[in-house]
């Protein structure tokens, strides 16, 4: 009897447990109904809004504006001011990991060691992050005038013959990474100072134990580690860079010519200044599919940098 | 008083509109005639709107320094609250387009012009003002509209027929000021090289060379804006293709900037500009000129706007106060051109306080006040009343190398003074490409294929 009675009680107990794990489960779901509906109204419907204007002939002058189905895709993929613009956006993007990725390595490198630099570093490669990036841009395009700026004027005194910086085609792409890898580069600096921090000291002592060196312990050890790192600073980067926009348009307004009319400034002038609403969403709409895509890519790569280092 | 006579009868005939080809399609015909009933019945009241407020937009301008000091007075006399927004010309622009297009109403009124009026105006954006003029109840009884330079006010309508119509239909905008294209020189300078003012843009070229051996350091022969946006195609180098017999479009209505006389004038303009103009020329706005020719760093402005000459005279915002001096825009080999540029006012259709905002516009584009705007430097008037003030041509006379010689120069600019360009609410973006043209030839010396790949595109752009 004695052994039955909780065994005949189990039964009810479990019953119990299960039921309120079903209620906590429904009510937890009944929570996040409100912001998932947020969520699709302040998101997905504009987006998706933006997105059927973008088979429309809507303009400023266009009264009634009627579905063109793919015409204004297939207008973009046969203009070449915007395959230019994808090209110089791709290219930027490139030029922005090439330069800023070993950049804030390095530079989380210097920071992490113990030296008289580090702990004046550290307050100072925030700084750039304080100013808001059209600031920062109307600064170095101050600096950066050919003809009155400061750069050129100190180039010269130590007999480095000037640059066209921002006014030249050939040279406005190049200044105007410069400019956001002076504004972002410690943003990147700080993720992988963090992923070098977390570093557990017994792989390092292991590795010196071995008798290895600071490239071996860099090379095998920290690197390896520092991955998963790597790749989310890249995945914050390229998202940022493609949509760059905030840095470009108060320095060049895309100009010289086209040399640093990325799509996002693109998608802001067919908007806001020639009243194409229609275009400007099917260049946002190609420009969030190459984020989407390349996003996507780096998140597999991030996981399975994770997988490793595990 | 002669004299001034002789500015009134050429400002009277300035900005004619000229004739261009007709798509003839209008965008709406229906339009309505509103601020006609507004307090239909009863007798004007200067406080009829008081306690209402308004929001009004304004590009960086000597016109806006010159009115700030007035708003006190309208506000004491109306009861209405004016709330100014200042800000430069690009990001005024596109600030505003964001505003107009998605309907808010944020502005009440806005600085405007014809070119971007034709987008405004086809979209819907604006308030035709012809039922407010005509309104008794809210304009005020001595407003004078015939008092405008006839081609001036002209210039604000427009029927929305695509590439004609302008100088017809409704009227969307007042003219606050008027501008138009010459030479601006630091005699000094000038006498230093030995060398006389240019009449033809052959001279221009050849001056320059000569200014260039002879000026050193941080000092520039000549300056002129080369931004590749519609101002370059539009009023500048406009002026001077215009000259060469070069236009957008035909008389047959085909697109035509890139025939032998276009490939000339723009090689001629790219030479001057390599001549005598620092290394970033490629960047510079209208503001970039106005303060580089103000501190004194360039001998010649080369088509840059006449009214500039309101900074240029004031020693508190000038180094060449005492050592300017004006001259006609040189001739092409076709003719003379000036291209024309208004400052106008315009009233947002969305604007939630008309009546106040009708109040506040017609007292600014009222003779008095705007005789009040032009003394204190916002040039040209745009009222032929204001050509007769004593006080005025006083001051006015005073500016150039010699007594009299700015008046002497805008009594023959306004002669020739016009809008070139037909009416399309695109027709920014087909100028900022005929712009991209000048430009990219300055880079790769390509301009014959430049000019043709950017009438293809022109082409599309207003005449699909």
């Amino acid at each position: 009897m004695v052994k039955t009675r909780p065994v005949v009680g189990i039964p009810p107990v479990t019953k119990v447990k299960a039921s309120s794990a079903l209620k906590r489960q429904r009510r937890s779901y009944l929570m996040m109904l409100l912001p998932a509906l947020l969520l699709v109204i302040g998101i997905m419907i504009p987006f998706l809004q933006g997105v059927a204007r973008s088979f429309t002939n809507e303009k400023g002058y266009v009264p009634n504006p009627t579905f063109i189905g793919f015409d204004n895709y297939i207008s973009l993929f046969t203009n070449s001011t915007f395959l230019t613009g994808l090209g110089v956006t791709i290219l930027y993007v490139v030029l922005i990991l090439a330069i800023q990725l070993p950049l804030a390595l390095a530079i989380a490198l210097l920071l992490e060691k113990a030296s008289p630099v580090r702990r004046i570093g550290r307050n100072f490669i925030v700084l750039p992050l304080l100013i808001p990036p059209i600031v920062a841009g109307l600064m170095w395009k101050t600096m950066m005038q050919p003809s009155a700026g400061v750069l050129n004027y100190l180039m010269e005194l130590v007999g480095i013959p000037g640059s066209t910086w921002l006014t030249d085609p050939a040279t406005a792409l190049i200044s105007v990474v410069l400019i956001d890898t002076w504004a972002f580069t410690s943003f990147s600096a700080l993720i992988i100072l963090a992923g070098l921090q977390a570093l557990p000291e017994s792989l390092r002592e292991a590795a010196s134990i071995d008798g290895a060196g600071w490239w071996s312990t860099f090379r095998h050890i920290a690197l390896p580690w520092l991955a998963p790192y790597i790749v989310l600073v890249a995945l914050f980067r390229v998202a940022d860079s493609l949509k760059q926009f905030d840095l470009i348009w108060p320095v060049t307004r895309g100009g010289p010519l086209n040399s640093t009319r990325l799509l996002h400034v693109q998608g802001y002038e067919e908007a806001f200044r020639f009243s194409s609403p229609a275009m400007a969403m099917a260049i946002i709409f190609v420009l969030w599919l190459i984020i989407y895509l390349s996003s996507f890519l780096l998140l597999r790569l991030w996981r399975r940098t994770i997988n490793a280092v595990e | 008083m002669g004299k001034n006579i002789t500015v009134v009868a050429a400002i009277a005939v300035a900005t004619l509109l000229m004739g261009a080809c007709s798509s003839g399609e209008v965008i709406d015909p229906a339009e309505g005639n509103p601020g006609a009933d507004l307090r239909a019945g009863e007798a004007y009241d200067p406080r009829a709107f008081e306690g209402e407020s308004i929001n009004m937009l304004l590009i960086e301008h000597p016109f806006v320094n010159s009115l700030r000091p007035l708003i006190p007075d309208f506000e004491a006399a109306t009861g209405i609250t004016v709330n100014l927004e200042v800000l430069n010309e690009q990001q005024g622009f596109d600030k505003l387009q964001a505003d107009l297009s998605a309907g808010v109403g944020n502005y009440d009124l806005f600085m405007t012009d014809p070119l971007h009026n034709w987008q405004y105006s086809a979209a819907g954006w604006i308030e035709p003002l012809d039922g407010y003029v005509e309104n008794d109840a809210i304009t005020m009884p001595d407003y004078n509209i015939d008092d405008f330079a006839p081609g001036v006010l002209d210039a604000g309508r427009w029927n929305r027929e695509l590439l004609t119509g302008l100088g017809e239909g409704s009227l969307w905008a007042l003219p606050v000021n008027f501008e138009s294209y010459n030479l601006t020189y630091r005699p000094s300078m000038f006498e230093d090289a030995g060398v006389e003012v240019p009449t033809t843009y052959e001279d221009v070229l050849d001056v320059t060379e000569s200014l260039a051996t002879s000026l050193s350091g941080n000092n520039y022969p000549i300056v002129t804006r080369f931004d590749k946006y519609w101002d370059l195609t539009y009023l500048t180098f406009g002026s001077m293709a215009e000259s060469y017999g070069v236009n957008l479009l035909n008389d047959d209505g085909e697109v035509d900037i890139a025939s032998d006389a276009s490939v000339e004038v723009t090689d001629l303009f790219i030479d001057i500009i390599k001549a005598g103009s620092p290394q970033d020329a490629s960047a510079f706005t209208w503001y970039e000129v106005l303060q580089g020719m103000a501190s004194g760093r360039f001998a010649l402005a080369l088509n840059e706007a006449d009214l500039f000459a309101a900074t240029y005279e004031n020693d508190a915002e000038s180094e060449i106060a005492d050592d300017v001096g004006y001259a006609l825009i040189p001739e092409g080999p076709e003719k003379r051109a000036a291209s024309a540029w208004i400052w106008q006012l315009s009233m947002a259709q969305a604007s939630a306080d008309k009546g106040a905002a009708w109040t506040f516009l017609q007292w600014l584009t009222s003779a008095d006040v705007l005789m009040q705007t032009h003394l204190a430097g916002n040039m040209n008037p745009v009222r032929l009343s204001a050509w007769e003030d004593p006080e005025l041509a006083a001051l006015v006379d005073t500016w150039g190398s010699e007594p009299g010689q700015y008046r002497e120069v805008l009594e023959g600019t306004a002669e020739i003074a016009a809008i070139n360009y037909p009416p399309h609410p695109e027709l920014t973006r087909a100028l900022d490409r005929w712009a991209e043209a000048v430009q990219q030839s300055f880079f790769d010396g390509n301009t014959k294929a430049n000019l043709e790949s950017a009438a293809s595109d022109i082409e599309r752009i207003l005449l699909p």
